[in-house]
């Protein structure tokens, strides 16, 4: 019973790291139904960005947090700007917008091997590493921070997407992006907003990662995992990334705990394909549209 | 203008033929009828050639000691070195000039394992034996299930150090249960695991748990919860640094307090920054350790010769070149065939340990490693050790 309740902490853990990544694709996706790739490359820079704030410029953790969360929005939005903006103006098709992104997240893991190396680095000590004792169970204290900041971070983008006029303005540009513009919301401002909350995000992600486990060129292998999360829980859809999110995490970390973690991704991930053969949409996602 | 063309490739043709042919030869003492030749390759550029410099100075070394003591079978060695870049097209073609232009009677080197497999073949049609350094790969001796006749080396193969912690483990550090975490996308891995397994089986330990993760991972705490759950005394983490040291933090943090094992994934300056106190008291295998007494002599003659100090490489062609001057001695000749006859069944007590080189393999069987423990963040030489 002991296992059973540490595995849980251990998905929940694993789960919300995925979910911070996911919900970067999900936005992106439910405004110019596309996959962002170059996600995963913008994470692996909020990683960087805190790093370096931390080590080099001497930050105190918060302001480095935020700065880096900051840098890394800006990031996205240049991205969007330099990558994205000229196909949308030539309105080319979807394709080739994935080829846009997936050409820029090889130049962002590539630009950082280049310059400052492929070595792995090793964030400063913020938070003891010494866990939480629930009696027998232990939980990292870190694992509590990156779980509060998720479902804080979390809220707060549900409420600014529900609540507030930003967010009605996106909701209606995800629905239909002419009509909207038509109806006199700026569209272009909608994406560039999308795209710096999705790179904030992306930001705390990345920190939170890095913190964690480690800094490395490679980190945007990792969120195709949280895209393969954002798929099942439906692609466009926040809670259903978040949700998608969490379930992976847990089914992993059960999978390779009481199955076989040997074959962990192979159960985990033909139990996701179980799931999206009966429910093309993920679980739930609304449109039924292709999730390229 | 299509004819002018064909000239002036053919030009460039001839020009590189000539340009590569007088390049990077280098030898040492004069040629003459009484010299017994043999060759020596490793990169000399590229990114590993501090490894392949170190390498032929010391073979260079070693040759002059030899001959101002009177040489061997009363004639004078001679050494031709060439330059393999590392690439394992260039080693081929070095080996083929070694044998062909040359006629060397053996070869040393090269240093990596992906220069020494494709050599093989030509090595077979000159007849000359080769003793590779430090090329761990399996299949540069052996290659399915069949040893390679001309092929010999002086370290251990990769997944033998599996056998000597699992050994070590249950002699020295009297475990009974173990529980190994490895990479299951990787050969390093998987070699090391399936030796610990087999050998510490075999020696009556226990293995408890068996957990794989896939290239790439950053969470170990599935498995290592596992893990913790059957209770052993030591986890074997055949793999690199890097993942190392998250899994080791991450057992730590999961309040594990088994005594780490690992092979030569484990020596680097990261694991110590990022999983200091994690890995403390921790014990590894590596091909030999530089504060062993034994290498203290020809570490102390090397850095009197060049002022520099010698690479794990140094210590290796050491070996290599005793283990040849002893087949040659024992051949009575310096007949190609009849010292890798002799090489067969040479035994020989070199700096890095015994070298005993089976018939079957071609490798140095029950091979000493250097076991290290972390004391304090530092890498702490502990003892020779062997699985026979």
């Amino acid at each position: 019973m002991t296992q059973f309740f540490q595995q849980f902490i251990n998905g929940l853990s694993i789960g919300s790291v995925y979910a911070l990544m996911a919900v970067g694709y999900s936005l992106v996706y439910s405004i110019m139904n596309f996959s962002n790739f170059s996600h995963g490359g913008v994470i692996m820079f909020g990683a960087y960005f805190g790093y370096f704030l931390l080590t080099i410029y001497k930050l105190p953790f918060s302001v480095a947090f935020i700065g880096a969360a900051l840098l890394t929005a800006l990031m996205a939005v240049v991205i969007e700007r330099v990558a994205y903006t000229p196909l949308r103006e030539r309105k080319a098709p979807y394709l080739y917008f994935i080829i846009s992104a997936m050409g820029a997240s090889i130049f962002l893991e590539n630009i950082i091997i280049a310059t400052i190396g492929p070595t792995f680095r090793t964030y400063p000590e913020i938070f003891s590493k010494t866990p939480f004792k629930l009696g027998v169970l232990s939980v990292g204290r870190l694992d509590v921070l990156m779980f509060v900041t998720s479902a804080i971070c979390l809220a707060l983008l549900i409420y600014i997407i529900e609540y507030t006029k930003i967010g009605k303005a996106i909701r209606a540009t995800a629905y239909n992006i002419k009509a909207s513009a038509l109806m006199g919301v700026n569209t272009n401002v909608i994406i560039i907003i999308v795209f710096a909350l999705g790179g904030f995000l992306a930001g705390i992600a990345g920190v939170m990662f890095g913190m964690k486990y480690t800094v490395y060129p490679q980190i945007g292998a990792i969120t195709l995992k949280s895209f393969i999360a954002a798929v099942f829980g439906g692609l466009g859809s926040l809670q259903g990334a978040v949700v998608g999110s969490i379930l992976l995490g847990i089914i992993e970390t059960f999978t390779a705990g009481y199955l076989s973690s040997q074959y962990r991704d192979l159960i985990a991930f033909a139990l996701l394909i179980g799931v999206l053969v009966v429910r093309p949409m993920g679980l739930m996602g609304k449109a039924t549209e292709d999730k390229a | 203008m299509k004819r002018r063309l064909a000239y002036l490739l053919s030009f460039l043709l001839v020009l590189t033929l000539t340009l590569s042919a007088c390049g990077q030869k280098t030898t040492t003492t004069a040629g003459g009828a009484d010299v017994i030749k043999i060759g020596w390759m490793g990169s000399l550029s590229g990114d590993q050639a501090v490894w392949g410099q170190c390498e032929f100075d010391t073979v260079k070394m070693l040759i002059e000691e030899t001959n101002a003591k009177g040489g061997l079978l009363g004639k004078t060695l001679q050494v031709v070195g060439y330059d393999t870049k590392g690439d394992p097209q260039e080693a081929v073609n070095v080996a083929k000039r070694l044998t062909g232009e040359d006629k060397v009677v053996a070869i040393l080197g090269p240093n990596a394992s992906g220069s020494a497999i494709p050599i093989a073949s030509v090595l077979e049609a000159a007849k000359v034996p080769d003793i590779a350094t430090v090329a761990t790969n399996p299949k540069v001796t052996v290659m399915d299930g069949k040893v390679k006749p001309y092929n010999f080396r002086v370290c251990f193969i990769d997944p033998y150090q599996g056998a000597v912690v699992a050994g070590y483990a249950i002699d020295i550090l009297k475990a009974k249960n173990a529980a190994i975490l490895y990479d299951v996308g990787d050969d390093y891995s998987q070699g090391l695991t399936q030796f610990f397994e087999e050998y510490f089986v075999k020696k009556g330990g226990k293995i408890v748990a068996k957990e794989g993760f896939k290239t790439g991972d950053v969470d170990f705490r599935p498995q290592l919860s596992k893990i913790k759950a059957t209770n052993p005394d030591v986890i074997f983490m055949p793999y690199f640094f890097k993942e190392v040291a998250l899994s080791a933090n991450q057992a730590r943090e999961l309040d594990i307090k088994a005594t780490l094992l690992g092979g030569d994934g484990w020596p680097s300056e990261q694991l110590i920054s990022m999983a200091k106190a994690a890995v403390e008291g921790a014990y590894f295998a590596n091909h030999l350790d530089f504060d062993d007494p034994e290498v203290q002599d020809f570490k102390a003659r090397y850095k009197a010769k060049y002022n520099k100090d010698v690479e794990l490489n140094g210590y290796l062609v050491h070996d290599a070149f005793l283990l040849l001057v002893d087949s040659i001695n024992r051949a009575g000749a310096a007949d190609s065939q009849k010292i890798r006859d002799a090489l067969e069944t040479a035994s020989i007590t070199g700096i890095t340990g015994k070298i005993n080189i089976g018939k079957d393999t071609h490798n140095p069987e029950g091979k000493d490693a250097a076991i290290i423990k972390i004391i304090d963040g530092k890498y702490v030489f502990q003892q020779k050790y062997a699985a026979e």
